[in-house]
């Protein structure tokens, strides 16, 4: 079997009395769609910066692709596309300087690809990123999370707040396109028809603490009522107690 | 809680609580002990004369140091400016206030009420508990009226939607250096208090005026927007040719980025103080030695001086979060090392400084010969040249105006680990810091230039004082090595050259000291000793942990 991609072990953070991860484990293997799902404040948004070395593990371990990424943030981030729901793309610059500036830290970066992406994107080069809609904002983060083929596709909340055309085309032309090539997606996001939509493996998390990690199919078969196979929704409120769309944090 | 005198209130006492608690400490303290903090019936006046001492370095511990500091810090408070973003056109009244049920008078009227209340009540508290019983001769009501009319108009100028984006930057610039003219004037034309409250009291109803209509255009959104009217400039720019062709490496892409966001800040503060300063040798009359000299050393100290203000930092991600100095995701989550991050920072500084130094070098000669100063210059440099002799005073030039060029560089950096380091309560404190010495640092020397025992104590001990602080310079930059190999942020070779890099600094420094002052009352290890605190190791160094302290927090 091969390494897994991301192997995160009795991970615990906590911001001040608040614990934000309590001992969590996750292992992902090649080549999958996974979905992280919680509700706002469960502890995606933390996990994630972990996997990509923006917070030091105050216990347990995090290694992506064999590797601590805060001790070895180029081995690591070279081979992550990263799409965050904050999308603090920096205004100042146009569609075309941010392509060109991307590409400059990729040596995998598809030249034919990344045009390709900006005309189905309808990303006018010379648009400076502060004008785009927020819409045409995220599609110009994905182009340049997707533009070199990484082998990890972190996707953090990226449709929230978007309309569905953008919905469409982070889960399509994203999602979907990178996993099909036999790469690693980790989507995490609290709208889980979504979720339910393009993912091979479910991981719910709450309150900091995994409470379910299993492939989709599997989860749904274990939780058939009869002839009746309920929704993620439905699941996830019988694990929590609560839809994820709602707010704990808010 | 239904008032929304209440509410506005309750706002700014919970969120700057510790400020609060601090002031009122401070008047308690004042209140209760000045008699034993200060010096009673010393016979002191603004001005300090030969008959009456100046004001004493006690004094301005004690009262005019933390008045200021509070001073800042209400106005800060009390026009938002601590939470909202100073180079942007829109209102920095906070958007989240203008959905309470509340009228716009009250979300005007009430922040303009407590914050005029607050520094008028500091300033005639430290009147009449701190200055008066130190027999300092200053009027009671007009200064407190004064810094209550310069908060109003502060408010004003930061609630206000400009037109164009940095506009409110260059007016809170003018408006801050034209702040003490009143002052001044009042103290030496000797005005009257009555002639003075006169003046102020209608001040405050004006700006209140003023800051109603600004908070009602912000509140119903209308942003003036002048920036059509310099879409001429964008075209000029669409002509130029448009770099299009490929970064050859992430380091030189990342530099580039470097430059757009911080690069031009130093050369345009430059640009813009150039001109007013240099117009001096325009005025009639100014053409003597003297004033051609003051003047163009103004100008030769604008980059080194603005470089101070012009520090690269990681810019705030968000002003409405609490972690508002981290590094954006952005940034962070590119593939390059912290320390290469560093370099970029470091290499655009260079670039900044020199586009900086070329608008002064291009300006003073052009300034000189427009204004025909030309010859009062030439005629100084002959007299340098007889006294010295030509290649020395030729050198002496030379490296004066390196050292400024060096000088200009090392203040973008030498506080970048401050920025970087993310963390808000250390920027905090150091601009405190900052400030704390520049108020302190006039009343200092002048004390210490007025008191010879103390000149002798201090020429005695020099050497401890500068071998003091090499070693705490050394001991922080071996201790910041050792954090830099052990935690791979810079290799061995790179650690090895930067360390001999900074020797081979350190000793032509040395070699050019020794050459220009050496004498028989200035020994070589105290050149040797002033070299090595010249040039920046320890907090140049520090940069890349603080860097990555921020962004693997």
């Amino acid at each position: 079997m091969s390494e897994p991609v991301i192997n995160v072990s009795e991970l615990t953070r906590r911001f001040g009395a608040t614990t934000a991860l309590d001992a969590v484990t996750v292992s992902l293997p090649r080549g999958a769609v996974y979905g992280l799902v919680g509700a706002n404040g469960a502890g995606k948004t933390t996990l994630i910066k972990h996997i990509l070395g923006l917070l030091r593990a105050e216990s347990g371990s995090v290694r992506v692709f064999g590797l601590d990424p805060v001790a070895d943030p180029v081995g690591v981030l070279s081979r992550i596309g990263y799409l965050s729901e904050e999308n603090d793309l920096p205004g100042w610059m146009r569609v075309d300087e941010l392509i060109r500036y991307s590409r400059a830290f990729y040596p995998a970066w598809d030249d034919a690809y990344a045009e390709e992406l900006r005309q189905v994107f309808a990303l006018d080069p010379a648009a400076r990123i502060r004008d785009l809609s927020r819409g045409q904002r995220a599609r110009a983060g994905l182009l340049i999370a997707l533009a070199y083929r990484p082998e990890l596709l972190v996707l953090d909340e990226p449709s929230s707040g978007l309309d569905p055309i953008v919905r469409r085309d982070i889960l399509g032309a994203g999602i979907r396109t990178i996993a099909d090539e036999g790469r690693t997606v980790l989507f995490s996001s609290h709208l889980l028809e979504e979720v339910e939509q393009v993912a091979d493996h479910v991981t719910m998390i709450h309150q900091g603490r995994i409470v379910l990690s299993a492939p989709l199919d599997t989860i749904r078969q274990s939780h058939r009522v009869g002839d009746r196979v309920p929704s993620l929704d439905e699941i996830f409120v019988a694990h929590v107690g609560m839809p994820a769309a709602s707010t704990l944090d808010a | 809680m239904r008032s929304p005198a209440l509410v506005i209130a309750w706002e700014f006492a919970t969120r700057h609580r510790w400020g609060f608690a601090a002031l009122a400490g401070y008047l308690v303290i004042l209140g209760t002990a000045n008699l034993l903090i200060l010096e009673p019936g010393q016979a002191v006046n603004l001005h300090g004369s030969q008959d009456v001492p100046a004001i004493t370095p006690r004094l301005v511990a004690t009262v005019f140091v933390p008045v200021s500091l509070f001073t800042y810090y209400f106005v800060a408070v009390f026009s938002f400016g601590l939470t909202g973003n100073m180079a942007a056109r829109e209102s920095m009244y906070p958007t989240r206030m203008f959905a309470l049920p509340v009228t716009n008078a009250a979300l005007t009227g009430w922040p303009m009420v407590y914050g005029t209340a607050t520094l008028a009540g500091l300033l005639l508290a430290a009147t009449r508990f701190a200055l008066w019983p130190s027999g300092v001769d200053v009027p009671l009501i007009w200064p407190a009226l004064f810094v209550a009319a310069a908060l109003a108009w502060t408010q004003v100028l930061m609630w206000m939607p400009y037109g164009l984006p940095g506009l409110r930057v260059v007016v809170a610039v003018l408006w801050l250096m034209t702040l003490n003219v009143p002052v001044v004037t009042a103290v030496d034309r000797q005005i009257s208090e009555s002639l003075m409250v006169a003046a102020l009291a209608p001040q405050i109803p004006l700006a209140y005026l003023c800051a109603r209509f600004a908070v009602a255009m912000a509140r119903r959104g209308d942003v003036p927007d002048w920036r059509q009217n310099f879409a001429w400039l964008g075209r000029i720019a669409a002509i130029l040719p448009r770099r299009r062709t490929p970064f050859a490496s992430a380091a030189r892409a990342q530099r580039w980025f470097e430059w757009r966001l911080h690069g031009p800040s130093l050369p345009v503060w430059v640009g813009i103080l150039l001109p007013f300063e240099l117009a001096m040798l325009f005025v009639a009359g100014n053409d003597t030695p003297a004033l051609v000299a003051y003047t163009l050393c103004g100008a030769l100290f604008t980059p080194p001086f603005m470089a101070a203000f012009s520090v690269p930092r990681v810019r705030k991600a968000s002003f409405q979060e609490s972690d508002g100095y981290g590094v954006t995701p952005f940034v962070a989550t590119r593939p390059l090392a912290s320390a290469a991050l560093i370099a970029a920072k470091l290499r655009m500084s260079v670039w900044s400084t020199l586009a900086a130094w070329l608008l002064v070098l291009v300006a003073i000669p052009a300034a000189l010969t427009l204004s025909g100063t030309w010859p009062v210059v030439t005629e100084r440099a002959r007299q340098l040249g007889d006294a010295v002799g030509t290649p020395r005073a030729v050198v002496v030039t030379l490296l004066g105006l390196s050292a400024l060029v060096a000088s200009t560089w090392k203040q973008l950096v030498q506080s970048l680990y401050v920025g970087l380091s993310g963390r808000e309560w250390l920027i905090r404190s150091s601009t405190c810091v900052t400030l704390t010495v520049l108020i302190f640092i006039e009343p200092i020397v002048a004390w210490i230039r007025e008191t010879s025992d103390v000149r002798v104590a201090l020429w005695n001990a020099m050497p401890w004082i500068l071998a003091g602080l090499v070693g705490a310079k050394v001991s922080a930059a071996s201790w910041i090595a050792a954090r830099l190999q052990s935690s791979r942020l810079l290799s061995d070779r790179a650690l090895v050259m930067g360390a001999a890099s900074w020797l081979v600094a350190v000793l032509a420094l040395y070699g050019v000291l020794v050459w220009l002052v050496l004498g028989p009352l200035i020994p070589r290890y105290f050149l040797m000793l002033l070299a090595i605190l010249a040039v920046p190791l320890a907090r140049v160094s520090g940069a890349p942990l603080a860097l990555a302290w921020n962004r693997h927090r």
